[in-house]
C-alpha cells in the first residue's frame, strides 16, 4: 500500500487547490501536519507485508508497483519526521498571512509525494521522474521569499540540477539501447557480461556523475552552500534534512546496490569522492562565519560519511550508512531548526555578531549541543554509533586509511561545531541582545523532539542494530 | 526468632535519625538537634545492649546474577563492638549538648554523628565483604563532613583525611577483591584461608592496610593531629579516639583470627609487630614535644594503636587478648582525655599549653578525670591500661625481646608526656586572668566521670571485661586454657613496668627543674643533639607521608604539564595553522560563481567517465 504515500499527498494538494475552498486555505497547515504524522505512525505500526500489497485495480490504473523494504522504511520515517518539523518551523518563521503558509504546505506535500515515490521506485526511469518532482518543488521552496540571495541560490541549484538531469537521462537512454529495459531487475545483470562495453560504462559514469551532483559531493557540490543558506529556514531543514538525501544519497545507494555497480573501480571512485567530501566539507565549514553556511558545508562532509559506507559495501557498512543517513536527517534538521530560531530571534546568522545567547535561549542552546555532539560522534548519542559502525566496517574491510580519515575528520567536525557553539551560544552575551527571548513553542517542540530522538536512538543502539540495521542488506 | 526489621534497626535507625536532623532548620532548632541526637543514641544504646550476647544471621539475596547477599551476622565479637560504640555515641552526644552549644553548622554535626553510628553498626554487623566495604567507605563521607564543619582551615585537613583514608580504603578494596577471588565466597563467616601463597599474603596485607589505616596507625596517621586542631572536639573523642579504633582493630582481629590464620611463625605476624612498634615509638616521640593539649592527645591516639597492632600481631593468646582489651581500654581513656581537653577548651577558651596552667583547683572534677585517664594510658596499676598493656608485653616478650623493649620504651615516653601535659595544663603557675574559670557544666562532666569510673572498674575488676567480653572472642581452643583475668602472673613484667613509670617521673622532675616549668619538662629530649634536627624536620612535616605524596604529586603534575605543553603546541599551533591554511585555500576557491561550479562538476564528471571507461 505504499503507493498511498504518493497518492495521498498528491490528492491533498489537488483538493486544497480546488476553487471555492476558502476554508481549505486555513486548514492546509494542519492537513500537512496530520499527513506527516500519519506517515510516521503508519510506518512504525504497520508490518512490511502491509506495504508491499497492492489492490489489483490500483496497479491497472497506475501501471506502477511500488517496492518497500527496511531501507525504504527508514527513508519514509525520515521524510515524515523532517517534513513535520519543517512545517512547524514554517509556521514559526514564515509571516503568517495565510497564503504563504498555504503555498509552503502545498509545495512540501508535493516534494513529499516525489520523495516517497522515489523511495519505492523499481526502475530507473520512475526514479528519475520522482527525483524531478521533488527537485522542482524544492526549487520553488528555495526561492520562496523572492530575495536576491534566494534567487541566486535557486539558480545555481537549477543549473547544476539541469546538468545532472541531462547526465542521468543520457545514462538511462544509453542503458535502454543496450538492454531494452530500465527496471533494476534487468539492469542488475547488465554489469557482469557487459563490463567491457563502453556504452554501458559511459552510462554508468554519467549516472554516477549525475547522482554525485544531486548528492552534493565534492567537487560537485557548488550549489549546496548557496542553496542551503539562502533558502528560508523551513526550506533549509527540508532540503538539508531530506530532499538532497533522498534525491541524491538514497538514489545513489539504491542505484549502486540494485544494479550491482560496486565493482572494484566504482568502489575506489566512490570512496575517493567520499573521502574528499568529508575532508573538504569539514575544512570549509571551519572557515565559515554564517551559521547556515557552516551547516551546509557540514552536510557535505556528513554525506561523505554515508557515501563512504556505501563504497565499503559490506553489510555492516551499509547498515552504518543507512543509519547515518537517518541520524543525519535528525541532527542536521535539529541544527537548522536552531539556526532558524537564532535567525528569527536575533535577526542575524553572522556568528561574529552573535554570542552568549544560551542564557537567553536555553532550550535552543541545549538542543544545539546535543545535535552537534551527535554530529561529531560523541557517545552515547546516535551519531556516534553510526559513525562508529562505518569506521569499524572500513577497518574490517581493510580500508585503514579511510578509517583514519573518517576519525580525523570527526575531530574537525568537533572543532567547527565547538567554535560555532562558542561563538553563538556560550560565553558572554554579545551586546545588543539584552532583550532577547527564547523562541516560541512552534520551534521548541520540534527541537526537543529531535533531540529526544537523537538521545533515545543512541541509548537503544544494541536493540536497533540487531533487529533493524543489520538486516537491511539482506533485503536490498 | 527476631524479625528482620529489628535486625537492621541498628543501621537504619541512626541513619534515618541523622537525616531527620539534617532536615531541621538550623537556627531555631539547635536544642532540637541535640535532643534528637541524644534520644537517638540512647535508643541505639538500648537496642545494642538488648542485642548483646545474642546470635543471629540475616541474609537477604541481592543482585541475583552475582550471587550476592546482603547479609548481617551478630555474634559475640560484633555484639561487643556494637555495644561499645553505642555507649561512646551515647556519652559523647550527651557531652556535645554543652560543648557544641552556640557552634556553627550544629545540625550537620549531629546529623553526621548519627549517620556515623549507623554506618559503624553496619560495618560491624556486615557478614558480606562487599556490604562491609559499603559501610566502611560510607564512613569516609561523614569523616569528611565532620572535619569540614570545623574552623576555617578545616577544609584542607578534611581533604587530607579524605585522601589518606581513601588511599587506604582503596588498598582494602583490592584486598577484598583478592580475598573473594581466593575464597570463592563473599561471606566473611565462611572464609577461612591459609596463607599458603603470595596472593593470599598480598590479600592479607592489603586488608591489613585498610584495617590499621582506619585505626590510625602509621603511616596513615598524619591527618589526625591536624584534625585535632581543626575539627570539633567531640568528633575527635568519638571518631579517631573511639569508633575508628574499635572498627579498625575489630577488622584487624577478624582478618588475622578468622579470615586468615596468622601463626607465630608467619612473616606477616612479624610485619604487623614491626608496624606496631614503629607506630608506638614515632608517634609517642612526637607527642612528647607537642605544646597543644588536643594535638598531644592525638599523637597518643596514634601511638596507642601500635600496642593493639603489636598485641594482635604477636599471634599468641596473651597478645591477642591484650590487643583487643587495649582497644576497648584505649577507646575509654582516650575519649575521656579528649573530653577533658574539651572541658578545658570550653571553659578557658584555649588548648594552648603555654597559655594554660594552674586550673586544677578551678576544675577539680575535670582534673580528677584527667588523672584517672592519664594513669590508665600510662599503664599505672590498677587502672585498666595497666592490665591490657601487661598482656601485650607478655605476648611481645614471647615473640622477641626487641618488640618488648620497644613497647616498654613507648610506655616511658607516654608517661613522660602525660606528666608534662598534666603539669603544664592543670598545675604550675596560672596565668593572670583565670579568676572567671569555672568547672565544666554537668552534661560535660557526666560522660567524663562515667568513662573515668569505667576505667577504674575495668582495671580493678578486670575479670569482668576479660571473661565476659574479650576471652569468648577467641574461644576456648584458641585460649589454650589460659585465663588472663586478675593480676598478671609474670612478676618480672610488673617490676619493669613500675621501674619505667618511676623512671619517667624522675625524668619529669629533673626536666621540670632544669627548664623551670612543667611545659619544658621534655625539652632536654627535644633539644638532645641529633634528635633536635629530626624533630625540627618532623615539625615542618617533612616526614608526613601525605606531604611527601603531595610533593611527589605536584612534581609529577609539573612534569606532565611540560609534556602536555609540547603536545598542546602541536595541536594548538601547528595543526590549527595548517588547518586554517587549507580552509583559507578552500574558501578562496568558492568564489560564488555558478559557472565555476558547473565547470567543476563537468570536470569531475569527465574524470569519472574517463576513470570508469579505464582511460586513466
Amino acid at each position: 500500500m505504499s503507493v498511498l504515500l504518493i497518492l495521498v499527498p498528491l490528492a491533498a494538494v489537488l483538493i486544497m487547490n480546488l476553487p471555492l475552498h476558502k476554508l481549505m486555505r486555513k486548514l492546509a497547515f494542519w492537513v500537512g501536519l496530520v499527513l506527516c504524522m500519519l506517515q510516521a505512525v503508519l510506518i512504525i505500526r504497520m508490518p512490511i507485508g502491509f506495504w508491499n500489497t497492492q489492490p489489483d485495480l490500483l496497479y491497472r490504473l497506475l501501471l506502477f508497483r511500488p517496492f518497500t523494504d527496511n531501507l525504504a522504511f527508514v527513508m519514509f520515517l525520515s521524510i515524515a519526521i523532517v517534513g513535520f518539523v519543517s512545517l512547524l518551523v514554517a509556521r514559526y518563521a514564515i509571516e503568517n498571512d495565510g497564503s504563504k503558509l498555504f503555498n509552503f504546505t502545498n509545495l512540501l506535500l508535493l516534494a513529499m509525494a516525489g520523495m516517497n515515490g522515489l523511495v519505492v521506485s523499481r526502475d530507473l526511469f520512475s526514479l528519475y521522474v520522482f527525483l524531478e518532482v521533488s527537485a522542482v518543488a524544492s526549487f520553488i521552496l528555495i526561492a520562496f521569499n523572492n530575495g536576491k540571495d534566494a534567487l541566486e541560490g535557486t539558480f545555481k541549484y537549477l543549473v547544476l540540477s539541469a546538468v545532472a538531469t541531462a547526465m542521468i537521462l543520457s545514462a538511462i537512454g544509453l542503458l535502454m539501447t543496450v538492454t531494452g529495459s530500465v527496471s533494476f531487475k534487468t539492469l542488475s545483470s547488465v554489469m557482469g557480461p557487459n563490463s567491457g562495453n563502453p556504452v554501458v560504462l559511459l552510462a554508468v559514469a554519467l549516472l554516477l556523475g549525475g547522482l554525485f551532483i544531486k548528492s552534493g559531493l565534492v567537487p560537485f557540490h557548488g550549489w549546496v552552500p548557496d542553496a542551503y543558506s539562502s533558502a528560508p529556514s523551513a526550506t533549509s531543514i527540508l532540503l538539508a534534512g531530506i530532499v538532497t538525501k533522498t534525491t541524491g544519497v538514497y538514489a545513489l545507494i539504491r542505484v549502486v546496490t540494485k544494479m550491482n555497480l560496486l565493482t572494484h573501480q566504482v568502489q575506489v571512485l566512490v570512496m575517493a569522492v567520499a573521502a574528499v567530501s568529508i575532508v573538504v566539507g569539514a575544512l570549509a565549514a571551519l572557515g565559515q562565519s554564517d551559521f547556515k553556511r557552516m551547516l551546509a558545508y557540514s552536510s557535505i562532509s556528513q554525506v561523505g560519511y554515508i557515501i563512504l559506507g556505501l563504497g565499503i559495501g559490506s553489510n555492516l557498512a551499509l547498515a552504518g550508512a543507512v543509519f547515518h543517513l537517518f541520524n543525519h536527517a535528525i541532527f542536521k534538521s535539529l541544527l537548522f531548526v536552531n539556526a532558524a530560531a537564532v535567525e528569527k530571534q536575533t535577526g542575524t546568522r553572522n556568528m561574529d555578531i552573535l554570542g552568549g545567547i544560551s542564557d537567553k535561549m536555553p532550550v535552543t542552546g541545549f538542543t544545539s549541543v546535543i545535535a552537534f555532539l551527535s554530529t561529531a560522534g560523541i557517545p552515547p548519542l546516535s551519531g556516534f554509533w553510526s559513525k562508529l559502525i562505518i569506521i569499524i566496517a572500513a577497518w574490517k574491510a581493510g580500508f585503514h586509511v579511510y578509517a583514519l580519515i573518517a576519525i580525523l575528520a570527526s575531530l574537525l567536525t568537533l572543532a567547527y561545531f565547538l567554535s560555532m557553539q562558542r561563538r553563538v551560544f556560550f560565553g558572554k552575551l554579545a551586546s545588543g541582545f539584552e532583550d532577547l527571548k527564547e523562541a516560541n513553542l512552534w520551534i521548541l517542540v520540534p527541537a526537543c523532539l529531535l533531540a529526544a530522538i537523537t538521545i533515545g536512538l543512541g541509548l537503544c543502539i544494541p536493540w536497533l542494530l540487531n533487529s533493524f540495521l543489520l538486516p537491511i542488506r539482506s533485503i536490498l | 526468632m527476631i524479625p528482620a526489621y529489628i535486625k537492621i534497626m541498628p543501621i537504619i535507625f541512626p541513619v534515618f535519625a541523622g537525616l531527620a536532623v539534617l532536615m531541621l532548620e538550623k537556627k531555631r532548632n539547635e536544642i532540637m538537634c541535640a535532643w534528637t541526637c541524644f534520644i537517638a543514641t540512647a535508643i541505639n544504646l538500648l537496642l545494642c545492649a538488648s542485642m548483646f550476647g545474642k546470635e543471629w544471621d540475616l541474609i537477604v539475596p541481592w543482585g541475583g546474577m552475582f550471587d550476592f547477599n546482603f547479609s548481617l551476622r551478630l555474634y559475640h565479637f560484633s555484639s561487643f563492638i556494637l555495644l561499645a560504640s553505642a555507649g561512646f555515641g551515647f556519652l559523647i552526644s550527651l557531652y556535645s549538648f554543652s560543648f557544641m552549644n552556640g557552634k556553627e553548622k550544629i545540625n550537620q554535626f549531629y546529623s553526621y554523628f548519627l549517620i556515623t553510628i549507623g554506618l559503624v553498626n553496619g560495618a560491624v554487623l556486615a557478614d558480606n565483604l562487599i556490604v562491609m566495604l559499603f559501610f566502611w567507605e560510607g564512613l569516609l563521607l561523614t569523616l569528611f563532613g565532620m572535619i569540614v564543619i570545623g574552623n576555617k582551615t578545616a577544609f584542607r585537613t578534611a581533604i587530607k583525611a579524605f585522601i589518606i583514608s581513601g588511599i587506604a580504603d582503596l588498598c582494602m578494596m583490592v584486598g577484598i577483591a583478592l580475598t573473594i577471588h581466593l575464597a570463592g565466597t563473599m561471606s566473611m563467616s565462611e572464609i577461612h584461608l591459609q596463607i599458603s601463597s603470595k596472593t593470599a599474603a598480598a590479600a592479607f596485607l592489603f586488608l591489613m592496610i585498610g584495617a590499621i589505616a582506619k585505626a590510625g596507625s602509621m603511616p596513615f596517621h598524619s591527618w589526625i593531629p591536624d584534625a585535632a586542631i581543626d575539627a570539633p572536639l567531640p568528633f575527635m573523642a568519638l571518631i579517631p579516639a573511639a569508633l575508628e579504633k574499635l572498627l579498625g582493630i575489630y577488622f584487624l582481629a577478624r582478618i588475622s583470627l578468622d579470615l586468615f590464620k596468622i601463626g607465630t611463625n608467619s612473616l606477616l605476624s612479624t610485619i604487623m609487630m614491626t608496624v606496631g612498634c614503629i607506630t608506638i615509638l614515632l608517634a609517642v616521640m612526637m607527642a612528647l614535644i607537642q605544646k597543644d593539649y588536643k594535638r598531644l592527645l592525638s599523637f597518643h591516639a596514634i601511638s596507642q594503636v601500635g600496642y593493639m597492632i603489636l598485641g594482635i600481631g604477636t599471634a599468641v593468646p596473651a597478645g591477642i587478648v591484650g590487643g583487643i582489651f587495649h582497644m576497648i581500654n584505649h577507646a575509654m581513656y582516650k575519649s575521656c582525655l579528649f573530653l577533658t581537653g574539651g572541658s578545658v577548651e570550653k571553659q578557658t577558651g584555649t588548648t594552648d599549653l603555654t597559655k594554660l596552667g594552674g586550673i586544677a583547683s578551678k576544675m577539680p572534677i575535670t582534673f580528677v578525670c584527667f588523672i584517672v585517664a592519664a594513669a590508665s594510658i600510662c599503664g599505672v596499676p590498677p587502672f585498666n591500661g595497666f592490665f591490657s598493656k601487661e598482656l601485650v608485653y607478655d605476648g611481645a616478650l614471647e615473640r622477641g625481646r626487641l618488640f618488648y623493649f620497644a613497647a616498654v620504651l613507648g610506655s616511658f615516653f607516654t608517661a613522660a608526656s602525660f606528666l608534662k601535659l598534666g603539669h603544664a595544663a592543670f598545675l604550675g603557675k596560672s596565668p593572670d586572668d583565670t579568676a572567671h574559670i569555672k568547672e565544666a557544666p554537668l552534661p560535660m562532666l557526666i560522660p567524663m566521670i562515667t568513662i573515668a569510673a569505667l576505667c577504674i572498674f575495668f582495671g580493678v575488676w578486670n575479670y569482668f571485661p576479660l571473661r565476659v567480653f574479650i576471652q569468648p572472642i577467641l574461644g576456648e581452643h584458641r585460649l589454650e586454657g589460659h585465663d588472663f583475668a586478675g593480676m598478671p602472673t609474670n612478676v618480672m613484667l610488673i617490676v619493669v613496668t613500675l621501674v619505667v613509670i618511676i623512671g619517667s617521673i624522675m625524668n619529669h622532675i629533673w626536666g621540670a627543674e632544669k627548664s623551670g616549668s612543667g611545659l619544658g619538662a621534655a625539652d632536654h629530649i627535644h633539644d638532645a643533639p641529633l634528635l633536635h634536627t629530626i624533630y625540627d624536620k618532623a615539625e615542618q612535616r617533612m616526614f608526613d607521608p601525605y606531604e611527601i605524596g603531595m610533593k611527589f604529586a605536584s612534581w609529577l603534575a609539573k612534569v606532565t604539564m611540560s609534556i602536555d605543553k609540547v603536545i598542546d603546541y602541536i595541536y594548538n599551533v601547528v595543526v590549527v595553522e595548517f588547518t586554517y591554511a587549507f580552509t583559507g585555500f578552500i574558501r578562496r576557491l568558492h568564489s560564488g560563481s555558478y559557472a565555476l561550479y558547473v565547470v567543476w562538476s563537468l570536470l569531475g564528471t569527465l574524470i569519472v567517465v574517463l576513470y570508469i571507461m579505464r582511460k586513466i
